[in-house]
């Protein structure tokens, strides 16, 4: 039973009380959005946006050309200015912000949930998105939505920096476009086509899935009312102005998608989200997502049923449909017991053993501009990289996989072992002692005397193998 | 320049005396293991920068500021990237080749898109999940005989089970007793998945403290290939091609690069057993080339056609296999780039068949839907 915990969250904690109805407990969790816990400074999407503008500005316009002949002091001015727009830092940051969410705020349910629609709406590793802005995408376009509806989440991703400039959306133009006629285009050979990218994952990935049945038609005919949606270009700040709605872009006439004709201009993409979010296949698309993220590799029809209907039943208000999936999860809490994943993990090591982790507000507000960040300000990003799982840096628009083979390979259960090892140097002062380990196994585990035993009556090398065999035992590794 | 489009497929091979009049020995089904190494070139590898057409003013006009000052000799119409010591090592025994003006039918010169496409095979990016060679070696049969060099496994090597990977994570692991221990829990909780990896890892280096630097990760690899139940594909991945800026001649960005290719078949070279080495296959892949002309910032943009090479005992000879598109503007892929005449997936699929034993039909229908695929299997390998 006590896998519930982290099956919704990240466990328990060894000085928290095991919550006497884990059900009610996890289901209040998920109706607001408090503010983020991390008591440290938070800077603004807009604000890292602009570091990626003096990066990218800095290096494309001003050292490319200044040390083109000398490939040792292009190398030397390039890291100086990555370390005077923050690029080896900001990930970090946002890497504890997050993982605080998980380990020391009152809603780490919430914050599971948080991660999940994170990587849905996936920004995977691409120019300098993991650097400046896919953390910020998750606070401020993924977070605000997790008390909203599923319709507003995609709205506000499809019209997102990050996801524009991740799928390629700005490349897009109309072949009829007014563009599709300047002149330019014939004199450099740029005919005006569209890009299908952010069109066909809005389909996949984003909505229906292609268990929908839609053609490539569909899809020319989607990116056809997205043509025009793109980043505001302008010579100070190339591609990193606000996303607008360019007309110039925009194909114009009626277009067809999934059989039904939408009209020409910028209203089109909220009328055709609406109904791409209300089709059959969406609800179960996101129900069959849910249930793996939480319970299964494969779930089957009951499990998603309950969440395909609040989902129908409220408009696909997204508390509604987060307690339905906890319900389900609960109810098929003792039969399915899922591999979690690196990252899932690690999060749960951190909370349950009460370790230093995230690093310290103090530490990460020490950071300065323009300074290369100490190894212990980036070891939040090195560590995710080094587990295999890092949210930010995915390596498709599909995000991570939820499929446990995914996961089972030598190198990453290495990893496991590695690190769980590593976790002890990570305890706070004082809890190297027998009474709290029983507390972490008491709080976490079904049947704590055998774990105990196991843990306390065979002969270990080190203090620090204590932390291998609770960390990798089966009960520990699923959930 | 004095080959041009119409002397088709002519190569130029290095005659080595020591095949000469004698026949290439072929392998039995029941014959040596063979190996197939697959090294992803990151970024766009310039095709041009590593194996440069001789006498072309054109292009010499065209890269006057990166050029290369040095060269290492080839054949009478292209030249070596003087970084590629091993590689011409290789030449000079028989043991590597080149395959010019090539590229996966691909032109959109995204690194993103392009990536995924090299490794799925596909032509819609995305649209793939799997990647060409583990769908290959599924068609050989192949399961758990493949070798990640990376981490996590690529797409590349995705669509088989059971592949293993190897990048240090440069820490010790612990203690065997405590790995035994784990072991018996996963027994009495029926974690076979679990315990199969287990019993992988507990085969490795304990102190695994080893560097991830690509000769030591080649060396790894090469003692893994050598044995006779050990891998059978390893892939491994080199970054950093994309060189806008500063790509420089013999000692410029794209140099690094090409050095980090060398080390890898260096380490490769040097760490198997001459049979195994003999009986290996080690093919690059890449997004695409760059373009012929300089930039402002004498670097090279995101282009078309590029080159692949071959290193290893299998194959067939010294020689730079291509059907020359020539660099004049309209020779040239939308009046800028090398174009690609020869469709890369033939090779890779033709390098399938040869290392794996699989009828090439088989390979083609099964691995890439059936499309129309040159087999050069006997033209490039010892078949």
């Amino acid at each position: 039973m006590k896998n519930f915990f982290r099956k919704v969250g990240y466990g328990i904690g060894p000085n928290e009380q095991v919550p006497t109805d884990p059900l009610k407990w996890a289901l209040d969790q998920v109706n607001n959005v408090p503010d983020l816990s991390w008591k440290g400074k938070i800077y603004s999407e807009k604000e890292l946006r602009n570091h990626y503008k003096d990066w990218v500005y800095g290096d494309r316009k001003v050292l490319r050309k200044k040390y083109k002949d000398n490939k040792t002091l292009y190398k030397t001015h390039k890291d100086l200015l990555r370390h005077k727009t923050g690029q080896k830092f900001w990930e970090s940051l946002e890497i504890s912000i997050r993982h605080n969410e998980g380990i020391n705020s009152s809603h780490p349910v919430l914050a599971k949930l948080w991660m999940f629609w994170g990587n849905f709406f996936a920004i995977s590793e691409k120019d300098f998105l993991a650097n400046y802005s896919t953390g910020p995408y998750h606070r401020e376009i993924i977070r605000p939505n997790l008390n909203q509806t599923f319709e507003k989440m995609v709205y506000d991703v499809t019209t997102s920096w990050a996801m524009i400039h991740h799928l390629d959306n700005s490349e897009s133009a109309g072949p009829k476009s007014i563009t599709a006629s300047e002149d330019w285009r014939k004199k450099k050979k740029r005919p005006a086509t569209i890009n299908e990218n952010h069109a066909r994952e809005l389909l996949e990935l984003h909505t229906v899935s292609p268990k929908a049945g839609y053609t490539q038609e569909d899809v020319i005919q989607l990116a056809y009312i997205m043509t025009g949606w793109q980043q505001r270009w302008s010579k100070k700040k190339l591609e990193t102005g606000n996303v607008w709605f360019n007309s110039e872009y925009h194909q114009p006439g009626k277009k067809n998608v999934l059989g039904k004709e939408y009209k020409k201009g910028k209203k089109s993409l909220a009328v055709v989200i609406k109904d791409l979010v209300n089709h059959p296949n969406c609800r179960d698309f996101v129900a069959e997502r849910l249930c793996k993220y939480l319970i299964t590799d494969e779930p089957t029809k009951e499990m998603k049923q309950p969440i395909i209907d609040a989902f129908k039943k409220t408009d696909g208000f997204l508390p509604e449909i987060h307690k339905a999936a906890i319900k389900v999860a609960f109810k098929y809490n003792d039969k399915y017991k899922k591999f979690q994943t690196p990252e899932n993990w690690f999060i749960q090591v951190a909370k349950t053993a009460d370790l230093s982790w995230p690093p310290s507000t103090d530490l990460m507000d020490g950071y300065e501009l323009g300074i290369k960040p100490l190894r212990s300000q980036r070891f939040p990003e090195r560590v995710l990289r080094n587990i295999g799982h890092h949210p930010y840096r995915a390596k498709q628009p599909n995000g991570w996989s939820d499929d446990s083979a995914d996961w089972l390979s030598p190198e990453l259960l290495i990893r496991r072992l590695v690190y769980a090892d590593r976790s002890y140097s990570f305890l706070k002062a004082g809890n190297d002692n027998k009474e709290f380990y029983e507390k972490i196994i008491n709080n976490n585990f079904d049947n704590p005397g055998k774990i105990s035993d196991y843990v306390f009556k065979n002969m270990l090398r080190k203090s620090s193998e204590k932390n291998v065999l609770i960390f990798n035992h089966p009960e520990f590794l699923k959930a | 320049m004095k080959i041009n489009r119409r002397d088709f497929l002519k190569t130029t091979a290095l005659t080595s005396m020591y095949f000469a009049g004698f026949g290439i020995p072929t392998f039995a089904k029941s014959g040596p293991k063979k190996n197939l190494v697959v090294v992803m070139l990151r970024g766009g590898m310039d095709g041009l920068c590593a194996v440069p057409i001789k006498d072309d003013k054109n292009f010499e006009k065209l890269r006057s500021k990166i050029n290369l000052d040095k060269t290492l000799k080839l054949t009478g119409d292209f030249d070596l990237h003087p970084a590629l010591k091993t590689f011409k090592k290789l030449w000079d025994e028989d043991n590597s080749a080149i395959v010019h003006a090539t590229n996966i039918p691909y032109t959109g010169r995204s690194h993103f898109d392009g990536q995924n496409l090299m490794e799925s095979g596909g032509k819609i990016p995305y649209q793939v999940k799997t990647g060409w060679l583990g769908r290959g070696m599924k068609t050989a049969g192949l399961t758990g005989k493949g070798l990640a060099l990376a981490l996590p496994m690529p797409l590349l090597i995705r669509g088989v089970p059971m592949n293993n990977n190897y990048f240090p994570v440069g820490d010790r692991l612990p203690s065997k007793d405590t790995l035994n221990l784990i072991d018996q829990v996963y027994k009495e909780h029926d974690e076979k998945l679990l315990g199969e990896n287990l019993k992988i890892i507990m085969t490795r280096e304990l102190t695994n403290t080893a560097s991830d630097d690509s000769w030591v990760l080649a060396s790894n690899a090469g003692q893994e290939l050598s044995k006779p139940n050990g891998p059978r594909v390893a892939v491994f991945e080199v970054d950093g091609f994309d060189t806008h800026a500063a790509q420089g001649s013999t000692n410029g960005a794209h140099a690094d690069c090409l050095s980090d290719y060398d080390k890898i078949v260096k380490g490769l070279n040097q760490s198997m057993s001459k049979e195994t080495f003999d009986n290996t296959l080690i093919v690059t892949l890449t997004e695409f080339g760059r373009t012929i002309k300089q930039n402002s910032s004498n670097g090279t943009e995101h282009g078309y056609g590029s080159a692949i090479f071959l290193a290893g005992g299998l194959v067939k000879k010294a020689q730079i296999y291509t059907d020359w598109p020539g660099l004049k503007k309209k020779e040239l892929f939308e009046g800028r780039d090398l174009n690609s005449t020869i469709d890369s997936r033939a090779i890779y699929a033709s390098a399938m068949s040869t290392v794996f034993d699989v009828d090439f039909k088989k390979i083609t229908k099964e691995v890439f839907w059936g499309e129309n695929l040159l087999n050069l299997s006997d033209k490039l390998f010892k078949v």
